[in-house]
């Protein structure tokens, strides 16, 4: 609550900084911000108390995932200054980020259909100006309407669902439409059924599953590289949060509806995102296909739902996010420098700046899940937990799925190795030294310890 | 002792992490030396583990993985087995570590290079040490990455880089059954540990299906790592690495990986005999086929490749016939007599200024003296000839198999004949004869510098020594190195429970001694006294065909009946079996998933319409099955 | 004013509301218009509008009528930004026809 509190003050605080003259300062203020925020929610560890009339639930699955956010947007800002066109529109990006962010703790923490719709929302609509905030770049502006009017589309789907599950259950509280689901005892009304399944279309395009992903590589494709990051990390993050919450504590009981709906979005992601991947040519729309790939594991924890199915989750998006963030810091400092955001542009990175080379090793390592690296633990979490239910046919895509990663990773590293003519150094700065230094032992140390994280849960 | 374990692989880690974090501050030699020193300090403990250890101990350090019922401990298990590996690792590595501060002197990559390499020791101490097939798993993945690494070490060449490619691709194949195999073993036995999966199957009978999918699987990882018919071409191309990798990696540790799980697995395999037969006959094929390719390679490396291919079919043949303990002897002195084969090979490279082909060699004797010395005893040790290291191993095996089944007796007995002939046309072609290579090269030979030709004595001596730790029955009742390894080993219930008569061992010693010096003299005959080169062009094959038509009577029958379909043969398992069938399926996979991928992103069209589409389509598909497919 | 409502069968609601987000959904199909699209998207959401009305009366319960209002002001908002980055496009390509807009594929 109070996390919720301090990053609404902080939001607040970054539009008025233009005004009463502190821009300068503001870097630090919301650096600061977020270090506080993020020791408030860290207070509430274990607490699990309602706020709002039992709209808002903080239990220690929000605190978690809202962590999981909050450190990811810290990363984000630590990286990002450099990387603004316009260097004087950093401030709104940046009180739209705060916004959006908040918008991810809504989602993670909501306790009532109201909550979930408007953290969607609040999460969205910055990311839509966000994505076309390069004004003169058609493709950026392309990428806004895309994302917009197909998300607009979406949430016509998720607030049908909703209406009709109000309609079946007559609440919008998560318990009482849980009681109610289990006191059908598997007789679940046609109404219901189609309510849930229209929630299932809304949040899967959020996740971007397919066939409901057609927006993502297009989008994360034409918005700035910097968005791009934020997109496919904290976003993505936090839309999995509210999708595993609503599927893990609400419908349960009714998996029977929706399971077999799940196993084929998350066999058809893995598939799709995966060997579309092979074929890119820009590492930044591999990325976005890669990234939908991820999404078909992470389904597989939803379909799977037991005990590990929590702490499969909270890893995977963790090493996820954090291999991610790396990978496309590194994408903006080479695509600044080399002006298009090609694979071939990182050819013989490895001579030009080893660190960054080893860094982007580490994050393609922890992508493509190779031990010991925390993308290996994130997919063994996963797979087991799927194993566990019996989803044996599943996790068998799922590890063919990822045997096709391992190629297309490997592009990138083996690109890193390649000789160059040109040896020009590229000079990095010491915040960027320093991000990149974190984020790669991060990798490596949930890769030694993967149970910091997964056993929290 | 035991208090100092954990050292064995943190200390090569150690290593790892100065060399490649400070590569720049490494200046000279100093990165070869301080890489030797850790993993010698290890060879030092692991020494101290063999003198003081009596039985199997299990060490725990903290819980790697602990979720729900799952739970992952870094513990290590030192036991007999596990030992024997430590000091072939950590000794031979030691030496070949040696040898490189030499061999890679003028390498820009110098500190790089040790730093992969004390990597790749750290994680095959993992393997090895384990106590669970997780812990294994991950030093095997790694010990393959470090593999990858080195084989594409001189990256800025593109075939290399194919070569690496090729072996990642083919050993994750083998790694996706081995980790199958190990999620198979949690599901039926509720822990990956050793000590819990083995007491679990020592209770269940024979020829349960779900342990001989198990063991099954476990087997195709090793047929991936160890090189196995179908997926060892890639060990050939490995040779693209540097040769002390090459010696290390893919001769005396890495590829004989398959060969330890297998044997640290024997209470599953000994209870699975269909396994057990199936590894038989892969490893009986592995060992004839690559045993015949490598009559005709002419680069000195690859021959020595396909004799390891050939010679790790031998040891699978051993396990097969449930003779564990004599499958790791070959382990062991084939971790001698190949190291020191590569690595006089790479002295012999580095003689000729990086000419690998044996047709421009020739009357290397003079010139190299020491090497040729220890390249002598490293041919004699691999051709079997008593009292050098291979004999008794090699011996052992035949022994055991022919106690099993004649046919496989001579299968392998004329592998073992095979094998004389191509290293002994090796040596031959290299050290004898006139020199046949260019001036410059000629001007340039010289003997490589004593840091380099030390370690190789040292290597002579075990391959010349090696073999009286496990001296055969008619010689002495202790089998030493048997003994040693009894207490973790069992005997499969399937396999015939007999020691080969002391009649049937005199007998093969003898006839093995007359066939090998009768080939000798075949060879020496051949591409000594006749100065027979293999032509290098094949044009030019089939006219000497023409000419030696009418020489002697006895070379005609040898060049018809022998030479000639063992040219067709190895032309033909070179050419159908290793690029068309086993190259084209995995070009095959990889050109599928390109198609797939090309056609799948013109799905993505761009077009707003077409997305909305899809996502109405999927809806309606959705609505369909859950409201009216049910 | 609830039992003028409740005159007419709840599923007559449930039916009309789905033909008109029926409707939406179709129109976002077809037209090529971004502001027709964006017309379109609106049909939806008022469609879920009315369902939830006639819930809340049918239940007895507020809480539909609240969700109501906030569905109505996110739109709002939505729209405004939605109208904005048509600005935009409109500036820069001097259309709002969605068929122009494919430099972003495969």
């Amino acid at each position: 609550m109070n996390t919720l509190i301090i990053l609404s003050a902080v939001g607040v605080l970054a539009l008025f900084s233009e005004m009463l003259n502190f821009k300068k300062a503001l870097g630090a203020i919301i650096l600061l911000g977020l270090v506080g925020a993020f020791a408030a929610d860290v207070m509430a560890w274990n607490t699990n108390r309602h706020y709002y009339n039992e709209m808002m639930v903080v239990d220690n699955f929000s605190v978690a995932f809202t962590g999981l956010l909050i450190v990811i947007t810290f990363l984000w800002f630590i990286m990002s200054p450099d990387f603004f066109r316009e260097p004087s529109s950093r401030i709104d990006h940046f009180a739209l980020i705060i916004f959006a962010l908040i918008g991810g703790q809504l989602m993670t923490s909501y306790n009532n259909m109201l909550m979930l719709f408007l953290g969607i929302e609040i999460l969205s609509i910055p990311m839509f100006i966000l994505a076309g905030s390069n004004k003169s770049d058609l493709k950026s502006n392309e990428a806004a309407l895309k994302y917009f009017l197909m998300a607009a589309f979406a949430t016509g789907f998720l607030l049908f669902g909703m209406a009709l599950i109000y309609g079946a259950t007559g609440s919008f509280q998560i318990q009482n439409i849980t009681q109610f689901i289990k006191s059908q005892q598997g007789n679940i009304p046609v109404m219901l059924v189609a309510g849930i399944l229209m929630m299932l279309v809304g949040l899967a395009f959020k996740v971007s599953a397919a066939p409901f992903h057609f927006w993502t590589p297009d989008v994360y494709t034409g918005s700035p590289t910097v968005i791009t990051a934020f997109m496919s990390t904290v976003v993505k993050t936090a839309a999995f949060a509210g999708f595993f919450r609503l599927f893990s504590m609400c419908f349960e009981s009714s998996s029977a509806t929706w399971a077999n709906t799940i196993w084929a979005l998350s066999a058809l992601t893995i598939i799709i995102g995966n060997v579309t991947a092979v074929y890119q040519t820009s590492f930044k729309r591999m990325l976005a296909y890669s990234s939908i790939s991820h999404a078909g594991y992470m389904l597989m924890a939803i379909l799977a739902l037991n005990q590990y199915a929590q702490g499969s989750i909270l890893f995977y998006a963790t090493a996820y996010s954090i291999s991610s963030i790396t990978a496309f810091a590194v994408l903006l400092l080479v695509s600044h420098l080399a002006g298009n955001d090609s694979i071939e542009s990182f050819n013989g990175l490895a001579k030009k700046n080893p660190l960054l080379a080893f860094a982007t090793v580490l994050a393609m390592l922890s992508l493509a899940g190779i031990p010991p690296l925390a993308g290996f633990f994130a997919k063994y979490y996963i797979f087991t937990a799927a194993l566990q239910q019996h989803y044996t046919g599943l996790v068998i895509i799922a590890v063919m799925g990822s045997l096709i990663g391992v190629y297309y990773y490997f592009r990138i590293i083996i690109a890193l190795f390649k000789s160059e003519n040109d040896d020009v150094v590229i000079p990095v700065n010491n915040t960027f030294k320093v991000f990149l230094v974190v984020t790669s032992v991060a990798a490596l140390l949930l890769g030694i310890m993967p149970q910091l994280v997964a056993g929290i849960l | 002792m035991l208090q100092l374990v954990w050292l064995i692989p943190v200390l090569p880690l150690i290593g790892f992490l100065a060399i490649g974090l400070f590569q720049k501050k490494f200046t000279g030699k100093s990165a070869g030396i301080i890489a030797s020193a850790t993993v010698f300090i290890s060879f030092v403990i692991s020494c101290g583990l063999f003198f003081q250890l009596s039985s199997a101990q299990t060490i725990d350090y903290f819980d790697w993985i602990n979720v729900g019922s799952l739970k992952i401990p870094i513990s290590f298990l030192i036991d007999p087995v596990s030992i024997v590996m430590l000091l072939i690792i950590t000794g031979v590595g030691f030496l070949i570590h040696v040898y490189s501060i030499g061999y890679m002197g003028h390498d820009e990559g110098f500190a790089r290079f040790f730093s992969y390499m004390n990597l790749f020791i750290f994680f095959m101490l993992i393997l090895v040490m384990g106590s669970n097939y997780v812990l294994m798993f991950a030093g095997w993945e790694g010990v393959g990455l470090c593999s990858y690494l080195l084989i594409g070490f001189w990256f800025k060449n593109n075939n290399y880089n194919k070569a690496a490619n090729k072996a990642f691709i083919m050993n994750r194949m083998g790694d996706l059954g081995f980790l199958l195999g190990i999620i198979l073993i949690y599901v039926t036995f509720g822990s990956v540990r050793f000590s819990e999966v083995f007491s679990g199957a020592a209770k269940l009978p024979d020829n349960q299906p779900v342990i001989v999918a198990i063991t099954m699987l476990l087997f195709i990882g090793a047929m991936g790592k160890s090189a196995q018919i179908p997926l060892y071409t890639w060990l050939p191309d490995a040779m693209a690495g540097p040769t002390p990798v090459s010696a290390l990696i893919h001769a005396a540790t890495m590829v004989t990986a398959g060969i330890y799980m297998v044997v640290r697995s024997n209470i599953l395999y000994s209870i699975a005999p269909p396994t057990l037969e199936f590894i038989t006959v892969i490893g009986t094929a592995t060992a004839i086929f690559s045993a015949t390719i490598a009559l005709t390679q002419t680069d000195i490396k690859k021959v020595l490749a396909y004799s390891t291919v050939s010679q790790l079919g031998y040891m699978f043949v051993a396990l097969g016939v449930g003779a564990y303990s004599t499958g790791l002897f070959h382990v062991t002195t084939h971790a001698f007599f190949k190291a020191l084969l590569f690595l006089a090979a790479g002295s012999v490279i580095h003689a000729m200024s990086g000419e690998q082909d044996i047709r421009n060699m020739g009357g290397l004797k003079k010139k190299l003296p020491i090497t040729h010395f220890v390249f002598l005893v490293g041919v004699l040790a691999i051709s079997g000839i008593p009292p050098f290291a291979g004999f008794f191993s090699k011996d052992e095996i035949l022994a055991m198999a022919g106690v099993q089944s004649k046919p496989l007796f001579i299968l392998l007995a004329v592998t073992s004949v095979l094998t004389a002939v191509y290293m002994f046309r090796l040596y031959f072609m290299t050290f004898f004869g006139s020199f046949r290579g260019t001036h410059d090269q000629e001007h340039h030979l010289h003997e490589s510098p004593s840091v380099m030709t030390m370690p190789l004595i040292v290597l002579a001596i075990l391959s010349a020594l090696g073999g009286f730790l496990g001296l055969p029955s008619v010689f002495s009742e202790h089998h030493l190195f048997k003994n040693y390894l009894s207490s973790s080993l069992t005997v499969p219930s399937s396999v015939i429970h007999s020691e080969p008569s002391h009649y049937f061992e005199w007998a093969m010693i003898l006839v093995s001694i007359i066939t090998l010096i009768i080939l000798i003299a075949i060879t020496y005959n051949r591409y000594v006294k006749k100065g027979y080169v293999t032509p290098l062009a094949e044009i030019n094959f089939s006219k000497t065909f023409k000419t030696l038509y009418h020489k002697y009577y006895v070379d005609e029958i040898y060049e018809a009946l022998i030479v000639k379909p063992l040219y067709w043969l190895s032309d033909m398992f070179y050419k159908v079996f290793d690029l068309k069938i086993i190259d084209g399926t995995v070009n095959s996979v990889n050109k599928g998933v390109n198609a797939a991928s090309s056609t799948l992103r013109l799905m993505q069209t761009g077009n707003i319409g077409f997305y909305i589409f899809a996502m109405v389509v999927g809806v309606i598909l959705m609505l369909i099955y859950n409201l009216y497919g049910k | 004013m609830n039992h003028l409502i409740q005159q007419v069968p709840l599923h007559y609601y449930v039916l009309l509301s789905t033909m008109l987000f029926c409707i939406g959904v179709l129109g976002v199909l077809f037209r090529r218009n971004a502001i027709v699209i964006f017309m379109c998207i609106e049909l939806m959401l008022n469609a879920v509008n009315l369902l939830l009305v006639a819930f809340s009366v049918y239940h007895g319960d507020a809480a539909g009528q609240i969700f109501v209002f906030f569905i109505m002001a996110v739109a709002a908002a939505e729209v405004a930004v939605g109208l904005a980055i048509l600005m935009m496009i409109y500036r820069n390509t001097k259309s709002v026809d969605i068929n122009f807009l494919d430099k972003l594929k495969w």
